[in-house]
């Protein structure tokens, strides 16, 4: 047994020894990204559903973003919804609990880039909390209804999987509320359900539209035998198909909805060969035609929206391509004004408030936007970040501009810092239509190249946006062009002039696009039984590029070889060339080895700045059914692959960056997640560095200058996370110590590099700028639960500030404002006075900082350095300025001292005057009060409370210029010194006032207190005295 | 050999089972909790608490004073260029003076605000004798809280306030709170950290840092059952400004 026991024990003592601090995502947590939006194009919209009790909260969800909640009417929104899946489908309220909340992800929009969810949701405690209750398989969720009377009973229309046939699709309740769930009607593979209504008045009565729909890569089809309209008079059990009235079937998507204030009343739009919006009167069991405008008809695979108002049955909204509206039962429809500004198009949401019709909010394709006149004019809300990015590009400004194009949304640019922080003002739109690539040209400061769907391309003036167009055009042999939905214009790695794009050839300028060269032959796979678009669409012709197929989708010129170019095809081929465009190789078979599967849409490559034979290659196969995370990487040039696979790789694949300093160093971006990796791929992590966990990354960028990494995301706009450094630096023998204070880099004295008014940006999204001074960093393997602190001390070992410090678990930012300790300011004023906030920075040189945490101390040295690059202030005006700041500094903690002192006496006097007998005493302590007073009122503000009241005395007066000094980077001017002495002089003459008061008062006004005290105390009796 | 082998798994599966968590109630998170804080006893025995603490505010140390008489009053003060603005919260109404910006008196807090704001009259934490003092408990399972692992639990007062708790997994220390306050038609969510645990003389562990987006403050010094003046919580008594009069 002892034998045993000890073969345990050395068990266990071998597995601690192995045991190594995982380096994830809280290494380095405190590298929060910042959301620089723009709020000023927001993203799609899917669902809205407010509160009808309080008419003020709402949840908003959204195609790639999450949910986001108001909890004040839209004038602010959080998002409430960021663990877990970004695309929306469907929210519910329950309204006799309203903390109750369902919410179905997977949106049901189902155009080419939709994405998927992972089923169903719901928060007991108004969205804090969630837990998914199901329906994890079915992808899209198109609505959930709560019955009215029962809120137990629920109904879930999903659609169900876009890429494949499935059994997860159909009409789904719960009789529990929501613990558990039943397919209640199911019509094949193929089929889902898209829409519900449930009679408010008899809950039993429900209706259903099931959808016959399915993707490809290169086509779609709405509309089969599958599509219907059913009714159900026993809450589902058994159904009806409703078709008297309807048109002849086949039938696409139906949108179906009833009047909450007269159920009988129903209205559908109802695809068909001839799609037209249909009208009932008595519970859908018969039905005539009414409109069929150009707004009730347009793309009904893609606008399913229809809304009844609450209290009137005849007033109708259809919110599709643009919003209209009837008042009389969907016979006639008017458009909405622009009046209020602009409405985007493509409309998906509205919610009304049930208690005051006229306030209602609509969600499109750009936003969130409100009307208080139902409808009629529409005011846009400025603050939900959710655009759709494709991608991101930098360039090397300072600060660095950031450029991308948003789905539907068009091409934006703006700096990653500005005056008063990043804000909706900062982005500035520059190119139309659905944007997608925008490539700065970094060769010419003033110019970009942007497009649009459909491979239309533009050099772009940024001076004033006038644009150019350069989309090449096919020559005499050439094919009809096809250009993918998001075509690639991509500028060289190696050569900065080289500017490419492609359709299924590639072509090469190094004129800015003026003239192209096509320097490939098709590199797809040409079949042309995927070259069918014009059929696309199903019931309702439908092709709008975003389909076309056997196009080129990424290429990539090598940093390291202008003649080494990668090229992916949305059809599986992967081509390589090296000699700049003659000789390709199609290295498709040699990835499909690696087990990749062929026909695989190629999404981005990464040849690598360390070595010309290797690259990292991420595939999407999801339009085939398979939502798996592919990546791989050749070191041979493309010959073999090694599939790189981890468990925390969740979504299909967008983007591989490898960084430009560390070769370990990679980010995966994918449909569902950003991933790091610090060991060259081996082992990867999610990255929840105040990111999303399940963002939508279209794309990686890291800025060289700054080392600040850029996420494109399709649903949360661009986010940043200022400066990975730390990820270069922190290796696992770092990360297996306890406590680790990092090297500092030297950093730069600096007050920022913006000024500005101060005043907040009012209203609307706003992102700030990143840190204007170097963090202080250090490694902790775990939370601490000791007091942490950092106290920086000069070369005199003298301490210069002390500054409380983070205990999180990873990497810890604390900021030193370079700064001494602000000094001591007079007291016993009316004001408040901001001189005892300010303090003088300090001078370069050489200063140490210690680490402290509980009883131990960590030592490091910290270098501060002017920052010779600012012109306009050298290193003797910096001199200057200390001196002139220093001076004001002592003469501030002079002032409290003097003040300190007449502080002192009167409240001697103040403590005596009352017990003091004797007349003369009194009259001398009165007097030397009244003297000590007028000194006071010299020397600080003593009459006026109100911080409108100006009353400025020595106090005041020195910190005007004390506030101004040290708050500067500029010598003082002749003034500001010359005020010094001014001041100085005021300084003298309060204590010389002082000495003189006190010299003939203070010893006099002491002695006379003591007498009188000694005399009362006499006239004590003795058996008080105790 | 075999043998051998097969009982060290066993034991290894034994330990291993005893060392895993297992699935947790409120209800065991909170009394682990109590436990590590010192025990149920020794907070039950606090009637009133006084704190001398501080804030730093571009590396001006900002006093601070917190006083608390069970179940009636609260009272904290802070110290500025020698001025002093206070809150106080009563069972029955609650004062603010903010002499900084030139407030002459104390003006009354909102009802619905005071009523948000009465839970923090329990010296003794909301979670010793919990369900005696009207709270409610859920456990939502785990979390993290910048990557230390913790459980999590939504208490709601019963004044109504909801505030979302996480314990350290491996100490079982109350390391951060989100609230959320919900007043005068307005909704307010405020998040604080706790840390620097330290054991106090009367045998609980009290987080000595706290912060919030407003700064860390910092307790420098805790006394428990002190005597408090009957009048410390009246608004007429308390200094209104330090100026001469």
């Amino acid at each position: 047994m002892k034998k045993l026991l000890f073969l345990f024990a050395a068990f266990l003592i071998a597995g601690n020894v192995f045991t190594q601090t995982k380096i994830n995502s809280y290494t380095f947590g405190a590298m929060e990204a910042r959301w620089l939006g723009p709020g000023t194009m927001s993203g799609r919209i899917t669902a809205i559903a407010g509160v009808n009790a309080d008419s003020k909260t709402l949840y908003v969800g959204t195609a790639g973003g999450g949910v986001w909640k108001s909890t004040n009417a839209g004038a602010s929104f959080k998002p409430i919804f960021d663990k877990y899946c970004m695309s929306i489908g469907a929210i519910a309220v329950d309204q006799a609990t309203p903390s109750t909340v369902f919410v179905g992800s997977g949106e049901s929009n189902m155009r080419n880039t939709v994405s998927i969810g992972e089923g169903l949701y719901k928060s007991a405690d108004a969205g804090d909390n969630w837990v998914k209750v199901g329906l994890d398989s079915t992808e899209h969720i198109a609505k959930i209804i709560i019955d009215p009377k029962n809120p137990k009973n629920i109904y879930v229309a999903a659609p169900g999987p876009l890429w494949c046939d499935s059994k997860h699709r159909g009409l789904y309740k719960s009789t529990d509320g929501g613990d558990t769930w039943n397919k209640i009607f199911y019509i094949n593979e193929k089929t889902g359900c898209a829409d519900i209504a449930v009679d408010p008045a008899d809950p039993n009565t429900v209706y259903a539209t099931t959808w016959e729909f399915r993707r490809f890569p290169y086509a779609f089809n709405s509309g089969g035998n599958g599509s219907g309209m059913w009714k159900s008079m026993d809450g589902g059990k058994t159904w009806k198909e409703l078709k008297n009235g309807l048109p002849p079937k086949p039938f696409g998507r139906i949108a179906l909805t009833l009047a909450p204030s007269a159920p009988q009343n129903m209205i559908a739009i109802v695809e068909a060969k001839e799609t037209g919006l249909y009208i009932s009167s008595d519970g859908g069991e018969t039905w005539k035609s009414q409109s069929a405008t150009t707004n009730v008809v347009s793309r009904p695979f893609y606008f399913s929206c229809l809304v009844i108002d609450p209290k009137e049955p005849k007033r109708v909204y259809r919110p599709g391509y643009g919003f209209s509206y009837s008042d009389d039962g969907g016979y006639s429809f008017t458009d909405a004004s622009y009046d209020g500004g602009w409405v985007h198009s493509d409309h998906h949401a509205l919610w009304i408030n049930p208690n005051y019709t006229n306030q209602m909010y609509l969600g499109t394709d750009g936003g969130v936007y409100f009307s208080l006149d139902r409808g009629a004019t529409w005011m846009f809300v400025y603050n939900l970040p959710v655009g759709q990015f494709y991608h991101v590009a930098v360039d090397n400004n300072n600060p660095y501009r950031m450029y991308g194009g948003l789905q539907d949304n068009g091409s934006w640019m703006a700096p990653s810092a500005a005056p008063g922080g990043v804000n909706n003002s900062s982005w500035l739109d520059m190119y139309g239509g659905d944007g997608f690539w925008v490539q700065p040209d970094l060769m010419d400061n003033n110019i970009a190249f942007a497009e649009s769907q459909g491979g239309n391309m533009a050099r772009i003036d940024l001076t004033t946006f006038k644009s150019v167009d350069i989309t090449p055009q096919a020559g005499k042999d050439d094919e009809k062009l096809r250009w993918n939905w998001n075509t690639p214009i991509v500028t060289g790695q190696a050569n900065r002039r080289n500017l490419y794009t492609a359709a299924q050839y590639l072509y090469k300028s190094v004129d800015q696009g003026r003239t192209w060269q096509k320097i490939s032959p098709d590199l797809t796979t040409n079949d042309k039984k995927k070259q069918q678009q014009e059929e696309s669409g199903g019931l309702s012709e439908d092709n709008t590029s975003a389909e076309n197929h056997c196009t080129i989708f990424t290429l990539a010129e090598s940093a390291l070889d202008e003649n080494l170019i990668w090229v992916g095809t949305d059809d599986g081929n992967l081509q390589v060339v090296t000699d700049g465009g003659k000789s390709w190789m199609n290295v498709s078979k040699n990835y499909e080895a690696a087990g990749i599967p062929a026909q695989t849409w190629v999404s981005s490559i990464e040849p690598s700045r360390y070595s010309k034979n290797t690259a990292y290659v991420t595939f999407d196969n999801h339009m085939y059914g398979d939502m798996n995370t592919y990546l791989a990487k050749t070191t041979d040039g493309g010959k073999t692959w090694k599939r790189i696979i981890s468990d925390e790789f969740t979504g299909y694949a967008h983007k591989i960056k490898e960084d430009c300093y560390n070769k370990d160093l990679l980010f995966l971006g994918t449909e569902r997640g950003l991933f790091a990796s610090v060991d060259g791929g081996e082992t990867w992590f999610r990255m929840k560095n105040h990111i999303p966990d399940y963002s939508m990354v279209r794309d990686i960028q890291i800025q060289p200058q700054t080392s600040d990494l850029l996420i494109a995301t399709h649903g949360r706009g661009i986010m940043v996370v200022n400066d990975i450094s730390p990820m270069r630096m922190i290796s696992k023998e770092v990360a297996d110590k306890d406590v680790v204070l990092l090297d500092s880099k030297t950093m730069m004295l600096t007050t920022g590099k913006y000024g500005g008014g101060g005043s907040p940006v009012s209203g609307g999204w706003y992102g700030g700028n990143p840190d204007y001074i170097e963090p202080i960093e250090y490694y902790l393997k775990d939370r601490a639960t000791k007091d942490v602190k950092l106290e920086i001390y000069d070369d005199k070992g003298k301490l210069v500030q002390s500054v409380p410090g983070t205990k999180r678990k990873g990497v810890n930012k604390v900021f030193w404002n370079q700064r001494m300790t602000p000094p001591k300011t007079a007291t016993g004023s009316t004001k408040m006075d901001y001189g005892g906030f300010i303090a003088p920075m300090v001078l370069p040189g050489t200063y140490t900082v210690k680490l402290k945490i509980g009883d131990r101390e960590y030592t490091n040295k910290l270098i501060l350095k002017h920052d010779k690059g600012n012109t306009l202030f050298s290193e003797s005006d910096r001199e200057e300025q200390y001196t002139a700041a220093l001076e004001l500094y002592h003469m501030h903690e002079q002032l409290a001292a003097l003040v300190d002192k007449i502080n002192a006496e009167q409240k001697l006097i103040k403590e005596n005057m009352d017990s003091v007998k004797k007349g003369s005493t009194k009259k001398l302590l009165k007097e030397y009060n009244a003297k000590l007073e007028e000194l006071r009122s010299t020397l600080l503000a003593t009459k006026h409370k109100s911080m409108f009241a100006d009353e400025k005395k020595l106090r005041e007066n020195l910190t005007e210029v004390y506030a101004a000094i040290c708050g500067q980077e500029s010598r003082p001017t002749n003034l500001q010194s010359g005020r010094i002495g001014v001041l100085n002089d005021d300084l003298k003459k309060g204590e010389s006032t002082y000495e003189k008061l006190a010299a003939e008062y203070s010893a006099k006004v002491q002695q006379t207190i003591k007498e009188e005290k000694a005399k009362v105390a006499k006239s004590v009796p003795a058996n008080n005295s105790n | 050999m075999k043998k051998i082998t097969h009982l060290i798994l066993a034991l290894t599966f034994c330990i291993a089972g005893s060392i895993s968590v297992k699935a947790q109630t409120a209800d065991e998170v909170i009394q682990k909790h109590v436990t590590a804080i010192g025990g149920v006893d020794n907070w039950k025995k606090i009637n009133t608490i006084k704190m001398v603490a501080s804030t730093n505010a571009q590396g001006t140390e900002i006093p601070i004073n917190i006083t608390i008489l069970q179940g009636k009053g609260m009272k904290v003060d802070y110290t500025f260029s020698g001025m002093t603005g206070w809150s106080i919260i009563t069972e029955k109404a609650g004062w603010s003076y903010s002499p900084f910006a030139g407030q002459t008196k104390a003006e009354a807090i909102p009802e619905e605000s005071l009523k948000q704001s009465q839970d923090q009259l329990d010296a003794q934490g909301p979670l010793i004798d919990y369900k005696a003092k009207g709270n409610t408990v859920t456990y939502l399972g785990k979390d993290d809280v910048e990557g230390t692992d913790c459980f999590k639990i939504k208490l709601v007062y019963k004044n109504g306030k909801e505030e979302t708790m996480y314990f350290d997994a491996s100490n079982y220390y109350h390391i951060r709170s989100v609230s959320k306050i919900k007043a005068d038609g307005k909704e307010m969510e405020v998040t604080q950290n706790f840390g620097d645990f330290q054991k106090l003389p009367e045998g609980i562990v009290y987080a000595m840092s706290q912060d919030g987006a407003g700064g860390q403050m910092k307790i420098k010094s805790v006394e428990i059952n002190k005597p408090i003046p009957d009048d410390f919580f009246k608004p007429e008594e308390q200094k209104t400004t330090d100026i001469k009069k």
